[in-house]
């Protein structure tokens, strides 16, 4: 039955993916001619002619979108104008460092998130909770470039303690795991909070409380549980959007991941790249909302596929 | 695991980190953070910014090079030339060099990596600075060479400063991303976050202080001068104005580049003389000067001090909208639509306070009684106008631009900007297209003074464009270093330059 459903759901996937990859070969096409970004400003236009018949923009656009579906039939993606490599390796070598990025972040957004929201919901009106409603709406409204840019005055040039930006160490994780938590910790705080009041009213934590069951226990094992359908909702949509890159976290902590390379690919009219890019990350995406959809089964039986 | 295990281990952890951070460079290696990421290392793209600062005269060397002072060729890979006729060169190269691969140096060399440059096999920007011209290259002996062209060549020398020589194993028929040259040092590694060059010891020159430099990458200005100041980079060539706020490691340079307004003189009112003038009498030069810092010069021609065909003498434009809006008025009289909407055309991202010039200029053209509106533009869009052909559906409009010579000529100017067939121009005059044909064959000072007297005519006496600005860049130089920036940086930084303080 499971089974069967994700065929389904794999199969509506590749059919989104074909359309989405044929929507983005014209539209990127649209945007002109990129010979005149890839040649220097004075270049005659012989050199520009020359540049495109090189890179075979010179042919009519359905014998390019021909072209490029004959390629796609042997896993060829195109080369990078750019780069002179592989458009598909380009992407494949830039979207694990996203992905670790985004699932360590999430993770800890998420598990933070519920446990600060969920206590919020216990007592609320209480100082707690007021804090934790402070701190979450200050996390989820705060620009990430501005909280990047002055975590790296004070902790880094003011205290030394960690470094402005780049990969390698640990300490290298610290802020922009933190800069990209602290939105979705902020609007899944929210969410368990609201959610969570709403099943602590119900009449089956009542029967809990009257049966004498300990608070721990109803309100992270029963009231929780039913509140996580739509905490998972709203972490999933945003999970996708750091799967899709943290464009402004990558750019000021030079994190090479698939956001940057994905903006800097459409500025430069790099279309192979584009195209990898956003495959790569619509598959992931796809990937992660079938998740998703399993993960509502495993919490609500009543959920049958 | 218990409480305490885990602890343990956090706490090692953090502590390698630390030690990881903190062990970032030896004595004698440094790191350099560039703005951006160089797309490829492909050695006939160093005309590009972030490929020539990695790769100019460290991996690969030209066969001269320009003095930044003079803008005269200097001995490099070649160590003297002579003119056979008009069209012929005849060079000596240098004894005893190898390349990184262990290949000679010679005359073959020469002809192979000029024959790749221009093949039409590979995407090569370097060549862009040739124009149209072919060359035949023939060895005579193993160190010398000829090179002839289909028409006059009077500054090969100067041109041969963006031949980059390569191996002759490298492919002919594609560009490559590991480039092997004869510079005093070679590529170890070439990832997406980070360059690694590293001493070549068969080098034929002096060995150069450093053994090792890693190029990093950060786009955002304030990234960059915070990783100098921490001590996690050495150098970077290139931080906004409001970022160079320390007088012991920021350094303000002339950086060749140009700003100006170009006018498209095919439309009325632009097409009147008396217009051009007040476009540039309008402006309040002074006013406008403090959007890019105290150090920046005014412009009155579209080459810096240095460069061959730069008139010191030529006075910019000083601001009198008195006499613009008289000038105005005597065209109006006179019948010239002067009325007619002006389009502006900007680009967005161009230089720093590019958008608030552009809205500046505006304004000070419309209190003179212009109907001048800005239109910002993306990169790709604004260079439909810039270069030819331009869109049929414009009107009169002025263009934002910014122009960068550093290759020692007015050469690299004059033609595409002033000429009916230059690839910027929009003005169409034979006397001028005589005057530049003249000076692009003449030699010495014979040519300086050609050029001069194109750029003092297409000043004062047509205003074809509207010179602003000879930009200044700012570059933070950590405390370890001994080096200074200059008109080249830009364009190169040669590690072999860097010294270390003791």
């Amino acid at each position: 039955m499971m089974l069967g459903y994700i065929g389904r759901r794999a199969y509506h996937s590749v059919i989104s993916v074909i359309g989405l990859l044929t929507l983005v070969f014209f539209l990127t096409r649209l945007t002109g001619d990129p010979s005149a970004l890839y040649l220097p400003l004075d270049s005659s236009l012989e050199a520009r002619q020359a540049f495109a018949r090189l890179n075979g923009l010179d042919q009519p656009i359905y014998v390019q979108f021909f072209q490029y579906l004959q390629n796609l039939m042997s896993l060829d993606f195109g080369q990078s104008l750019r780069q002179n490599r592989s458009a598909i390796e380009v992407a494949l070598e830039a979207f694990p460092a996203t992905l670790k990025l985004a699932l360590v972040a999430m993770t800890l957004a998420t598990v933070l998130a519920i446990v600060v929201g969920a206590l919020a919901a216990a007592r609320p009106g209480s100082l707690f909770d007021r804090v934790a409603g402070l701190v979450s709406l200050a996390g989820a409204s705060t620009p990430d470039f501005w909280i990047a840019i002055v975590g790296i005055l004070v902790f880094a040039v003011g205290l030394g303690m960690l470094p402005t930006s780049g990969t390698g160490t640990a300490l290298h994780w610290i802020m922009p795991i933190v800069v990209l938590m602290l939105r979705p910790f902020g609007l899944l705080v929210q969410v368990v909070r609201g959610t969570m009041i709403s099943a602590l009213a119900s009449p089956f934590i009542k029967t809990a409380h009257a049966k004498g069951m300990k608070r721990r226990k109803i309100i992270f094992g029963h009231a929780l549980r039913n509140s996580l359908l739509p905490v998972i909702t709203v972490a999933g949509d945003l999970a996708t959007g750091l799967i899709n890159g943290a464009v402004v976290v990558e750019t000021i902590f030079g994190w090479p991941g698939i956001g940057k390379l994905m903006i800097d690919s459409i500025i430069q009219r790099d279309f192979a790249v584009v195209q990898s890019t956003i495959l790569v990350t619509a598959i992931a995406i796809f990937i992660v909302n079938i998740a998703i959809d399993l993960l509502y089964a495993v919490l609500d039986p009543r959920i049958r596929y | 695991m218990g409480n305490k295990s885990v602890r343990v281990i956090a706490g090692a952890m953090v502590v390698a980190g630390w030690a990881g951070y903190a062990a970032a460079q030896s004595a004698s290696e440094i790191k350099i953070v560039l703005p951006e990421q160089p797309a490829n290392l492909e050695p006939c793209g160093t005309i590009i910014t972030n490929v020539g600062q990695i790769l100019s005269r460290n991996v690969v060397e030209p066969l001269t090079i320009i003095d930044p002072k003079s803008g005269q060729p200097t001995p490099g890979l070649a160590t003297e030339w002579k003119q056979t006729d008009p069209n012929t060169w005849q060079l000596k190269l240098r004894e005893g060099v190898k390349f990184q691969d262990g290949a000679s140096f010679n005359a073959d060399a020469v002809k192979f990596s000029i024959e790749r440059m221009t093949g039409g096999k590979l995407t090569c920007s370097n060549i862009a600075k040739f124009g149209d011209a072919k060359l035949t290259v023939t060895p005579i002996d193993d160190l010398t060479v000829e090179i002839k062209s289909d028409t006059p060549q009077p500054i090969l020398p100067t041109l041969l400063s963006v031949v980059m020589i390569v191996s002759p194993n490298t492919p002919a028929d594609k560009a490559v991303n590991d480039p092997v040259g004869t510079g005093p040092f070679k590529l170890s590694s070439f990832t997406p976050q980070t360059v690694v060059l590293e001493a070549f010891d068969g080098y034929w020159g002096e060995k150069p202080h450093i053994t090792k430099a890693s190029y990093v990458w950060r786009p955002e200005s304030s990234i960059r001068a915070a990783m100098v100041e921490t001590g996690e980079a050495d150098l970077t060539p290139s931080i906004a104005i409001q970022d160079a706020t320390n007088p012991k490691t920021d350094f303000a340079y002339l950086n060749s580049e140009t700003t100006a307004i170009r006018i498209d003189a095919g439309f009325a009112p632009l097409d009147d003389v008396r217009i051009r003038k007040a476009l540039n009498l309008a402006i309040d030069w002074d006013g406008l000067a403090q959007l890019f810092g105290e150090d920046v010069q005014r412009a009155s021609q579209m080459v810096v001090t240095g460069i061959n065909g730069h008139d010191d003498k030529l006075a910019p434009w000083t601001f009198d909208a008195e006499k613009a809006r008289a000038l105005i008025a005597e065209a109006k009289a006179a019948g010239v639509p002067v009325d007619t909407e002006i389009e502006l055309i900007g680009r967005n991202g161009i230089y720093p306070n590019g958008t608030e010039a552009m809205e500046a200029m505006m304004a000070m053209w419309q209190d003179v009684g212009l109907n001048v509106k800005l239109t910002m533009l993306d990169v790709n869009d604004w260079l439909r106008y810039l270069q030819k052909p331009f869109p049929e559906s414009r009107g009169p409009n002025l263009l934002q631009m910014m122009h960068d010579n550093n290759k020692g000529d007015a050469a690299f100017t004059v033609p595409i900007f002033y000429t009916s067939g230059g690839s910027y121009s929009t003005f169409n005059d034979a006397g001028l297209d005589k005057e530049v044909a003249d000076a692009m064959a003449a030699t010495g000072e014979d040519r300086t003074a050609r050029f001069k007297a194109i750029f003092a005519k297409v000043h004062d006496d047509l205003a074809v464009d509207i010179p602003m600005f000879h930009m200044i860049g700012y570059t933070r130089v950590g405390s370890r270093l001994e080096w200074k920036p200059d008109i080249t940086t830009n364009s190169e930084i040669p590690l072999a330059n860097i010294a270390l303080k003791d």
